[in-house]
């Protein structure tokens, strides 16, 4: 993609490629404890996330956009999704789902709980609730794709540095 | 058939009595379990008699753990085995110094203990001599201390205290 980094996308392409983007979110569900089973009915046909544009259950990391956390997150568990997340190609996003996987939850004084799972890897939108019902994923995924919608993808993928302007 | 129903409390309260008289410390009916205390030397001889003798029958081992009493100066290890033929339940306990947390392995009696032995070993700090693999089963490897003991200080409650008891539940420990 190194046409797009290195230069100033016009706003008509940036909106085509962001509309593009944020309604084919491969997810990749990493489920750790209850949250995962309200993910799981978000993914079935009474809230099915599907008619956002969630293609759920990419089948590896490597062809995944979305990482979702639903769950307890444990400091055994932490190298594991730090790894799945490095696999995931960029653009990457992630959603911490519950309580736990947000700050720790209900295990905020555990010996073996991470406390947010943010303190390893960088999360795009926090869901509440535990667990949080369905309806909170959806609005969490819509949350998201505007996050996206909003997106310069040249100035995230060079880290923040705006890039040169066409022509210049 | 008749002999395979369950055997009472009483009933195995007696058996292990003309076994192991004043080595058997206590017996007890916990929900209509029996639930029996043993002294450290016969420890090993009790369940394996539980596993032989056709009276007992226990072939399956469900799970083993512990209990930290820190006011007695204890460690309380728990065997919990079943009879499928039988169905009957019986609880093994014993009590082992708290500054010196040492018990024999049950592992080559009942294979499946050896889990939860490792287990037991790092939550609470109890060394099961003979134990072929005392080495961490569920604590990440850097992790120190035996989180299960009463006396493990929980860094975030350093931080932050207990926000203390609900409405209702004031005068409750903690």
């Amino acid at each position: 993609m190194g046409v797009i980094d290195n230069v100033n996308v016009p706003q008509p392409m940036k909106f085509i490629l962001n509309w593009g983007r944020r309604y084919s979110l491969w997810i990749m569900n990493f489920g750790l404890a209850c949250c995962a089973i309200e993910f799981i009915a978000a993914s079935t046909s009474k809230h099915d996330f599907m008619r956002f544009g969630v293609i759920p259950f990419a089948h590896g990391p490597r062809q995944a956009d979305l990482l979702l956390v639903a769950g307890t997150v444990t400091d055994k568990m932490a190298p594991a999704i730090k790894r799945v997340y490095d696999q995931m190609p960029d653009p990457k996003y992630v959603i911490s789902f519950g309580s736990c996987s947000n700050c720790g939850g209900p295990y905020w004084d555990s010996y073996s709980v991470t406390k947010g799972v943010d303190q390893f890897v960088p999360v795009d939108v926090y869901v509440p609730g535990c667990p949080p019902r369905p309806e909170a994923l959806l609005h969490g995924i819509m949350k998201l794709q505007e996050k996206i919608a909003q997106e310069d993808i040249g100035e995230k993928w060079t880290g923040g540095i705006a890039p040169a302007p066409v022509g210049s | 058939m008749a002999s395979r129903r369950p055997l009472s409390v009483p009933d195995v309260g007696n058996a292990l009595r003309a076994q192991f008289g004043q080595d058997l410390a206590d017996v007890a009916d916990r929900d209509g379990h029996a639930v029996v205390t043993i002294t450290e030397p016969r420890y090993r001889e009790l369940i394996t008699v539980l596993r032989d003798d056709p009276e007992f029958d226990c072939d399956y081992f469900d799970f083993l753990t512990a209990v930290d009493f820190p006011d007695q100066q204890q460690f309380e290890v728990v065997v919990h085995v079943y009879s499928n033929s039988r169905n009957h339940h019986v609880r093994v306990k014993l009590r082992i110094p708290r500054d010196e947390p040492v018990a024999p392995t049950i592992h080559d009696i009942y294979p499946g203990a050896n889990w939860f032995e490792r287990e037991a070993w790092e939550l609470f700090g109890i060394v099961f001599e003979g134990h072929p693999h005392l080495v961490k089963l569920v604590l990440p490897e850097p992790f120190e201390g035996h989180p299960l003991r009463k006396d493990f200080e929980l860094m975030s409650r350093v931080a932050k205290p207990w926000p203390g008891a609900a409405e209702g539940e004031e005068g409750e420990e903690e």
